[in-house]
């Protein structure tokens, strides 16, 4: 076989092949127009054999979509669900071979489009669902020993820091977040959210068997946020609203479930200071 | 995922035997029983992070079995440059599961900053031969090892192609010193969308340089008054292909095979009832030889 001494370069071909397959909304004869004189025509049409790459392409950005926003696809279904992938797609389109990435920024394009309207909490749904996504690839270290709380001195505790599992996320809402995530789960009832449950605050992570989701009180999760966020134990129930009253019970779920992976010690700490343990 | 010594896993050679392709929904299973299958094949980018459920499986399950990693993402043959974060994922991952086989597919995946994950075919042209080979060497430069590459299934073929696909296959292989993956649904299936001779593509492939097989399923699609067949693997492996495989054998002796099954995944059992089959071809080209 020769090559046509006319025929496009390799880079040319390509472009030609990346303008079908990203050409949204134009019919595939359109989108093909400048590949199809590239095809060997045998009787099917060039079109009608690039359109299963145009359909591969929605489907596998779409298909990654699905599997990051089950819950939100849930409570808006299938049909919606789509348009919004289409749309998305147009806007963000994939920029890695690892499509595990692909809806990053769903919830940030998705929070305009649905603001003012009874469907706003769909926006903070879908951080929920990304927040869960970090989660569920997130590294989980080894759990600190709560023993190591017990060795601290009493004078220095309000200055200690902790380190809680990279695999934590804190998603917050003004509306029923956790109430809507699940409702959308496959085996819910499908009543309607009762967006008169108010604000709802989620504290995700996970373990070896998957994905544990905490639904806190706000002071609560105010704290765990705070902690989080590098605030010394002091200045977080401060900041949090917390009564101190609170905290052993707080403090114990969180060793429990060993989140926390070290504590930061104040600079003048006798056992060395400025370390973590 | 952790920095784990790859001596903590068993090394050695993938057998010449039947494996599975390993899909989440079947790690609990797996981990459980430990099915009679001689090795196991991932997708490389499900394992790119840093931790999780899927990582751990995974780490449980290398203990007992070989493992094989096969990239879907990284669009060799892409002439935009390769994405250098991909590819430090992938070294990673080989570095943490210590894999005995690397492999990709001889396609291109991203233009203009859009990745498009899909397979999408290269002409068989000597330009395109010594640019997917110039991007295997940077590969297996960076990996410092050997990877395989693996023929795609194509819906059309470029009129600008020059070379047979076995043809630029072996140029691949002579220019860049990789390993074939040998994939015969893919041979069958552009047998019959694109007219491909598969008993030519068969005899004329680099049969040293063929090192791993892959067998799936296809649906049928009616596209006007023509058949096009789609590489879903989403079915069990058809007579056809299973015919095609036993002359690849004849031709090849044994080789590792792979059971793939991406989408309709069904229970783990026919997974392994599949790699029987396939098991007992190679144990048939075992006698012949004997």
């Amino acid at each position: 076989m020769r090559s046509r001494p006319d025929s496009p370069t390799l880079a040319e071909l390509q472009s030609r092949f990346a303008s079908a397959l990203r050409a949204g909304n134009a019919t595939v004869d359109e989108a093909v127009s400048g590949l199809a004189d590239c095809i060997v025509d045998d009787g099917l049409a060039p079109a009608r054999r690039v359109q299963v790459y145009r359909n591969n392409a929605r489907a596998m950005f779409e298909g990654a979509l699905e599997r990051t926003y089950p819950v939100l696809k849930h409570q808006v279904g299938e049909a919606a669900f789509s348009g919004f992938a289409r749309e998305y797609r147009a806007e963000h389109p994939s920029r890695s071979g690892d499509l595990h990435w692909v809806g990053r920024k769903f919830a940030s394009w998705l929070a305009p489009r649905v603001a003012g309207s009874s469907s706003a909490w769909l926006a903070d749904l879908a951080r929920l669902e990304w927040a869960c996504e970090e989660a569920l690839v997130a590294a989980r270290l080894e759990a600190l020993d709560p023993a190591e709380l017990g060795r601290v001195a009493p004078e220095i505790l309000a200055e200690v820091g902790f380190e809680l599992q990279p695999c934590l996320r804190t998603v917050d809402s003004l509306f029923p977040i956790w109430s809507a995530w699940r409702g959308g789960q496959a085996e819910s009832s499908g009543e309607p959210l009762d967006l008169g449950l108010g604000p709802q605050q989620v504290v995700v992570t996970c373990g070896e068997h998957g994905l544990v989701l905490h639904s806190l009180p706000a002071d609560e999760f105010r704290f765990v946020a705070a902690i989080g966020g590098g605030a010394p134990l002091g200045t977080a129930l401060e900041s949090a609203g917390l009564d101190v009253e609170q905290l052993p019970r707080v403090l114990a779920w969180l060793f429990g479930d060993g989140l926390v992976t070290a504590l930061r010690l104040p600079a003048n700490d006798d056992r060395g200071g400025g370390g973590t343990c | 995922m952790g920095d784990v010594a790859p001596t903590r896993f068993p090394r050695g050679p993938i057998p010449a035997r039947a494996g599975i392709g390993l899909r989440s929904a079947h790690h609990e299973d797996v981990v459980a029983r430990h099915p009679p299958v001689a090795w196991l094949e991932v997708h490389t980018e499900n394992y790119f992070h840093d931790g999780g459920p899927h990582c751990a499986a995974l780490e449980r399950i290398r203990e007992h079995y070989p493992l094989s990693l096969h990239g879907v993402g990284l669009g060799l043959g892409s002439v935009e440059p390769l994405d250098r974060v991909h590819l430090a994922r992938v070294r990673r991952a080989v570095e943490h599961f210590d894999p005995a086989l690397v492999s990709e597919h001889a396609c291109w995946g991203h233009a203009g900053g859009e990745h498009f994950n899909d397979l999408l075919p290269l002409p068989y042209t000597e330009e395109a031969a010594e640019h997917l080979a110039s991007r295997v060497r940077q590969v297996q430069d960076f990996l410092g090892r050997q990877i395989l590459v693996e023929n795609l299934s194509s819906y059309f073929a470029y009129s600008a192609s020059s070379l047979t696909e076995w043809d630029f296959l072996a140029a691949v292989v002579e220019r860049s010193g990789c390993g074939l993956l040998l994939d015969v649904n893919n041979i069958y299936v552009n047998s019959r969308n694109l007219g491909l001779d598969a008993e030519r593509f068969i005899a004329g492939v680099p049969g040293d340089a063929v090192q791993e097989i892959h067998l799936a399923g296809h649906r049928r699609n009616r596209v006007g008054e023509r058949d096009l067949l789609i590489d879903d693997h989403g079915s069990e492996v058809c007579t056809e292909v299973w015919a095609l495989y036993e002359r690849a054998l004849a031709r090849l002796g044994p080789v590792p095979t792979l059971i793939e099954w991406d989408t309709d995944v069904p229970a783990l059992d026919v997974l392994v009832s599949e790699a029987r089959k396939a098991d007992a071809c190679l144990e048939r080209i075992r006698a012949l030889a004997a």
